[in-house]
C-alpha cells in the first residue's frame, strides 16, 4: 500500500489554504477573498467548497489552490489551515503539509498545535463578532506571505462590501497579531496567469447564453441551483429569461413549450429533480423537441447527500426517458469545455430535434477556477427551416430523418404530437406509420453518430504505457495527480458518453488500463467493459461524496501500475 | 389551415358524446375571435391525455398533444416563448384536476395570460369508467366496484381560491352558450378558466338531468365568496361566467414588453455582453 506521504507535490509552487468554520461564519466568503488574493498575485488558482446542507452550525471549509503553473484541482494538505471554530481544528490538523502553518482560536481550544489567536475576545468589541469572523482567512494569508497592510485592506474592502469598516478594523488586528506571533514566514511567487476565475455552473450558462439561450427553466436544487440564480441575476443582459416553476414537472414541460413557439430552451436539476423529468423527457424525444438538461450530480439514492459531489447518475441520464428516441449525452472536463461543449450542445440539439443532456457533478459545478474563453469561438448551427408557403408536416419524411421546423403564427397548423403520429403529426396507431416513424426518429440517432465521427470527441492527455479512462469532473482530479506526481500516464476522457465515441476509445485500448470514477458501482467502467471490451486491470473508486485529493490519488494510481 | 377547421381525421369519439358539443363550440369560437380580430395562426393549443385529447387532431390549429396532466405546463411554455400567441389548453378531469393539479392551481395563482377548458365527465372514459376527481361519492366503475368512497372536487371554487380571474362553467348541450365562454375567455387578459360538464354517453350519461338543471346565469358575482356559493348549488346546475376580475398577468410581469423569440438580442450585443462578464 501506498501510503499519501510517499507521493510529493513536485510542484514547489503550490500553495494551499484551507479555512473552516461554521456555517454563517462566512467561509465560503474567506474563500473568495483568498481566491481573489491569488489571483491578483498572477497565480492560477482552484477553490472547493465543502458545505453541507444547513444554514447555521455544521462544519464548512473551503479550500483554495494555487501555483504559478496551471493547475485543475485543489489539495486537501494546506500550507496554512485557519479554523474559524472548534469542529474544523479537530478535522483539519491532519490537513497541513510537514511545514503547514495551522491558526486556530485560542478562546475555544487550549493549548492546541499550531499558532492561537484569540479570536472570540478580539471579535467582542465589534457588533456582530459571527458575521466579521470569515475575515480572519485573508488576513492571516496576507500576514504569513508578508503581503503590506494596505493592500489587504482594499482586497477586504473589495470583497466585504458590507460591513467594510467592521471586516476592515478585524482584519488589521488579526494581521497585526499574526506578524507578532509568527512573523512573514511564507514565501508566495507571482505568476503571469492573467485570467478570472468562475464557478462551472456560471461557465454552464455563459456557454448556453452565447448560442443563443432564450429561456432557462428550473426548480432549485443543489448543486444546480446557481445556474438559476445566475440568469435570474444577469438574464436581463444575455437575453435570456429566468422561470421558476412549480416543480420540476412543470420546468421540463414547459421547456418543451416554449421550444414550440422557437424560444432555445434550457433546464437544470440534480438526479432527483431529474426523476421527475423522465416522463417529459421522453416527450421531447417523441415531438422531436430539442430542450437541453443540465444534471448536475450529487451523491444519491433519493435526497442523497444534497451538497456533495458524486458520478452515481452515470447510467441514468444515457438511459433517462422511456421509449426508444435519439438523445446525446455529453460531460465536460474543464471549465472551458463546459463553456464550448453546452453552446454546441444547444446547437446539436435544434440541428437534430432531440433532447440532450449536459452531465456534470457538484465538483464542477460549484468549484471554481481560472478560466479563459472566446465566446466569438462559438460554433452556432441554425436549425433546418420550412422555406415553403405549403405543404408543411412537422414530421416530414427526409434522408436523415430531420423534419424542417416552423413556429407560429403559421397559416399551416404545426402539430407537435406526443402520441405516435404520421407525417403531418395527428395521432396513428397503424402498424405501417408506427414503424415508419421510428425509422425516422432512429435515422436521427444515425446522423448524430455520423456528425460526433466527424468531431473532436475524446481528449487524450500526456502518453505513457499507463492508460487512466475517466470522465467529468473527475478529469481534472486525475490531470491534478498525475501534474503534480509526475507519474507518466495516458488520461482518455470521453467528452461524449451517447453516442459513445467507441471508434476513438478503442485506440486506446492497450497495455495497463485504469478507470478513475466516482461511483460504487463502477458505472463508467461497466460502460467502457460493454462498448470497447475494456478489461481495466484497476478501477479506482471514491464514492464518500467528496473529489478526489489529487496526491490521493497519485497514491493510488502509483499503486495501481506498479 | 382549412376554413372550417377540419384536419381530416376520423373522430372515434362514441356517437352523442358531449366532446362534440364542445368540438362544435370552439370552432364556432375560433371564427368569432377572427371576426373579433384575432387570428387562428395565432391561436395555438395544448391538450392531455384521455378522451378529450382528441381533439388535438380533430383542429387544425397548431399545438401539441402533451402529457396525461401537463397541458397546463405546455401551454404555459409555449406562452412564454411568445407571448403575443393565444393559448388554449384542453384537459380532462382526470387529467388536469388529478394528475395535473398542481400546475393548473399554479397557472391560476400567477395569472398566465391563457386559457384552460376542463371537459369534466366525472369520470377516466378512455380507460373503460373509473372514478375520477369529480366522480361523485358511490360512483361504480371497475375500480370502485362497491361504489367510490371519496367525496368529488368542486373546480369552481377550487380555482376561485387559487386566483384565477376568470372562471366559467359551460355545459356541453349548449353550443352556443359556450361558444360565447370560449371567446370572452381567449380575449380575457389573464388566466381564464372553463369547467365544461360534459356527459359521457358510456359512462356518466346525465344528458336528461342536465338538461334539466342547467340555468344560464344572467351576471358574474361580484365576490369570489359569492361564486363559490353559486357554484355548490345543487338544486340547479348554473352555467356562465361565474367571476372575473383584472390584474397584471405574469407573462407581463416577469417578460415586460419582451417577446423571447421576436426580440434577441443582436449577436453582436450578446458576445459584447458575455464578454463583459468574462472580462472584468
Amino acid at each position: 500500500m501506498v501510503s499519501k506521504d510517499d507521493v510529493r507535490a513536485m510542484d514547489e509552487e503550490l500553495f494551499t489554504v484551507i479555512i473552516g468554520g461554521q456555517a454563517g461564519q462566512g467561509v465560503k466568503k474567506a474563500g473568495e477573498a483568498v481566491s481573489k488574493f491569488f489571483l491578483e498575485k498572477g497565480r492560477y488558482v482552484f477553490e472547493m467548497d465543502d458545505y453541507q446542507s444547513l444554514i447555521r452550525g455544521g462544519h464548512n471549509f473551503a479550500s483554495v489552490s494555487s501555483s504559478t503553473e496551471e493547475l485543475f484541482s485543489h489539495h486537501m494538505r494546506a500550507d496554512v489551515v485557519v479554523n474559524l471554530d472548534k469542529t474544523s481544528y479537530e478535522m483539519h490538523k491532519k490537513n497541513l503539509t510537514p511545514d503547514g502553518l495551522n491558526f486556530y482560536n485560542s478562546d475555544e481550544i487550549e493549548n492546541g498545535e499550531g499558532i492561537g489567536l484569540p479570536l472570540t475576545s478580539m471579535s467582542k468589541e465589534f457588533q456582530r463578532p459571527q458575521l466579521i469572523m470569515g475575515v480572519t482567512g485573508i488576513a492571516v494569508l496576507a500576514a504569513v506571505v508578508g503581503e503590506n497592510k494596505d493592500s489587504l485592506v482594499s482586497l477586504v474592502n473589495s470583497v466585504y462590501p458590507r460591513g467594510k469598516e467592521d471586516n476592515t478594523a478585524f482584519s488589521k488586528l488579526v494581521y497585526d497579531e499574526v506578524l507578532d506571533k509568527v512573523g512573514s514566514t511564507l514565501d508566495l511567487k507571482e505568476g503571469d496567469c492573467r485570467n478570472r476565475m468562475f464557478p462551472g455552473n456560471h461557465v454552464i450558462a455563459l456557454g448556453a447564453a452565447s448560442a443563443g439561450l432564450d429561456i432557462y427553466f428550473a426548480y432549485p436544487m443543489t448543486p444546480a441551483s446557481s445556474i438559476l440564480h445566475f440568469y435570474a441575476s444577469h438574464g436581463d443582459k444575455l437575453g435570456v429569461t429566468a422561470v421558476h416553476p412549480e416543480s420540476e414537472i412543470a420546468v421540463a414541460n414547459m421547456a418543451i413549450g416554449a421550444t414550440i413557439a422557437g424560444a432555445r430552451s434550457m433546464v437544470g436539476t440534480s438526479g432527483g429533480g431529474f426523476a421527475l423529468m423522465a416522463e417529459a423527457f421522453s416527450l421531447a424525444g417523441m415531438v422531436e423537441s430539442p430542450v437541453l438538461f443540465v444534471l448536475s450530480s450529487r451523491p444519491g439514492p433519493a435526497t442523497g447527500v444534497p451538497t456533495y459531489t458524486e458520478q452515481g447518475d452515470l447510467g441514468f441520464a444515457l438511459h433517462q426517458g422511456h421509449g426508444d428516441f435519439p438523445r446525446i449525452v455529453a460531460s465536460p472536463g474543464y471549465m472551458e469545455e463546459a463553456f464550448y461543449l453546452t453552446a454546441d450542445m444547444l446547437s446539436l440539439l435544434w440541428k437534430y430535434q432531440t433532447p440532450g443532456i449536459i452531465l456534470t457533478e457538484k465538483h464542477l459545478s460549484e468549484s471554481s477556477m481560472c478560466m479563459d474563453v472566446d465566446p466569438s469561438k462559438v460554433r452556432t448551427v441554425d436549425p433546418r427551416m420550412h422555406e415553403e408557403d405549403t405543404g408543411y408536416k412537422r414530421y416530414l419524411f427526409t434522408e436523415d430523418g430531420v423534419s424542417p421546423l416552423t413556429f407560429p403564427p403559421s397559416k399551416e397548423a404545426i402539430k407537435w404530437n406526443g402520441e405516435e403520429h404520421d407525417e403531418y403529426g395527428l395521432t396513428t396507431s397503424r402498424s405501417e406509420e408506427v414503424a415508419a416513424m421510428h425509422d425516422k426518429r432512429y435515422m436521427k440517432e444515425k446522423a448524430i453518430l455520423e456528425e460526433l465521427k466527424d468531431r473532436h470527441t475524446v481528449n487524450v492527455y500526456g502518453s505513457g504505457e499507463n492508460v487512466i479512462f475517466t470522465y467529468g469532473s473527475t478529469t481534472l482530479s486525475v490531470r491534478e495527480a498525475l501534474r503534480c506526481s509526475g507519474i507518466e500516464a495516458k488520461v482518455v476522457q470521453p467528452i461524449y458518453l451517447r453516442p459513445l465515441p467507441t471508434w476513438e476509445l478503442k485506440k486506446h485500448v492497450e497495455g495497463r488500463s485504469i478507470v478513475v470514477e466516482q461511483s460504487v458501482a463502477q458505472q463508467f467502467s461497466t460502460l467502457l467493459e460493454d462498448k470497447i471490451g475494456l478489461e481495466p486491470t484497476s478501477v479506482i473508486k471514491r464514492y464518500d461524496g467528496r473529489p478526489f485529493d489529487p496526491m490521493d490519488l497519485a497514491g493510488k494510481i502509483k499503486e495501481a501500475i506498479r | 389551415m382549412s376554413g372550417d377547421l377540419d384536419t381530416g381525421a376520423e373522430i372515434t369519439w362514441c356517437t352523442g358524446c358531449g366532446n362534440f358539443g364542445i368540438l362544435a363550440a370552439v370552432k364556432k369560437a375560433v371564427k368569432k375571435l377572427e371576426e373579433n380580430g384575432i387570428q387562428r395562426e395565432d391561436i395555438v393549443i395544448s391538450t392531455g391525455i384521455g378522451c378529450h385529447g382528441k381533439i388535438f387532431d380533430y383542429l387544425d390549429l397548431s399545438g401539441i398533444y402533451s402529457l396525461h396532466g401537463r397541458e397546463v405546463a405546455s401551454a404555459e411554455g409555449i406562452k412564454l416563448g411568445n407571448p403575443d400567441l393565444k393559448i388554449i389548453a384542453f384537459g380532462g378531469d382526470g387529467d388536469c384536476y388529478g394528475e395535473g393539479l398542481a400546475h393548473l392551481l399554479f397557472a391560476a395563482k400567477r395569472n398566465i395570460d391563457i386559457t384552460v377548458i376542463v371537459h369534466n365527465n366525472g369520470a377516466y372514459a378512455l380507460t373503460t369508467g373509473q372514478a375520477s376527481p369529480t366522480s361523485p361519492k358511490g360512483f361504480k366503475g371497475p375500480a370502485t366496484p362497491m361504489g367510490s368512497v371519496e367525496p368529488p372536487i368542486e373546480p369552481i371554487g377550487l380555482l376561485l381560491s387559487a386566483g384565477a380571474s376568470f372562471v366559467a362553467r359551460g355545459y356541453a348541450g349548449k353550443v352556443k352558450h359556450m361558444s360565447d365562454l370560449i371567446v370572452q375567455a381567449v380575449e380575457h387578459p389573464g388566466f381564464a378558466h372553463i369547467d365544461v360538464v360534459q356527459p359521457s354517453v358510456v359512462f356518466t350519461d346525465y344528458y336528461e338531468e342536465y338538461n334539466d338543471l342547467v340555468d344560464e346565469l344572467e351576471d358574474t358575482r361580484s365576490t369570489k365568496f359569492e361564486a363559490m356559493e353559486l357554484a355548490r348549488e345543487s338544486d340547479r346546475l348554473p352555467i356562465g361566467v361565474f367571476y372575473r376580475e383584472e390584474r397584471p398577468t405574469y407573462n407581463e410581469e416577469l417578460l415586460g414588453e419582451r417577446n423571447p423569440v421576436k426580440d434577441r438580442l443582436s449577436d453582436e450585443k450578446r458576445l459584447k455582453e458575455i464578454r463583459s462578464f468574462l472580462d472584468v
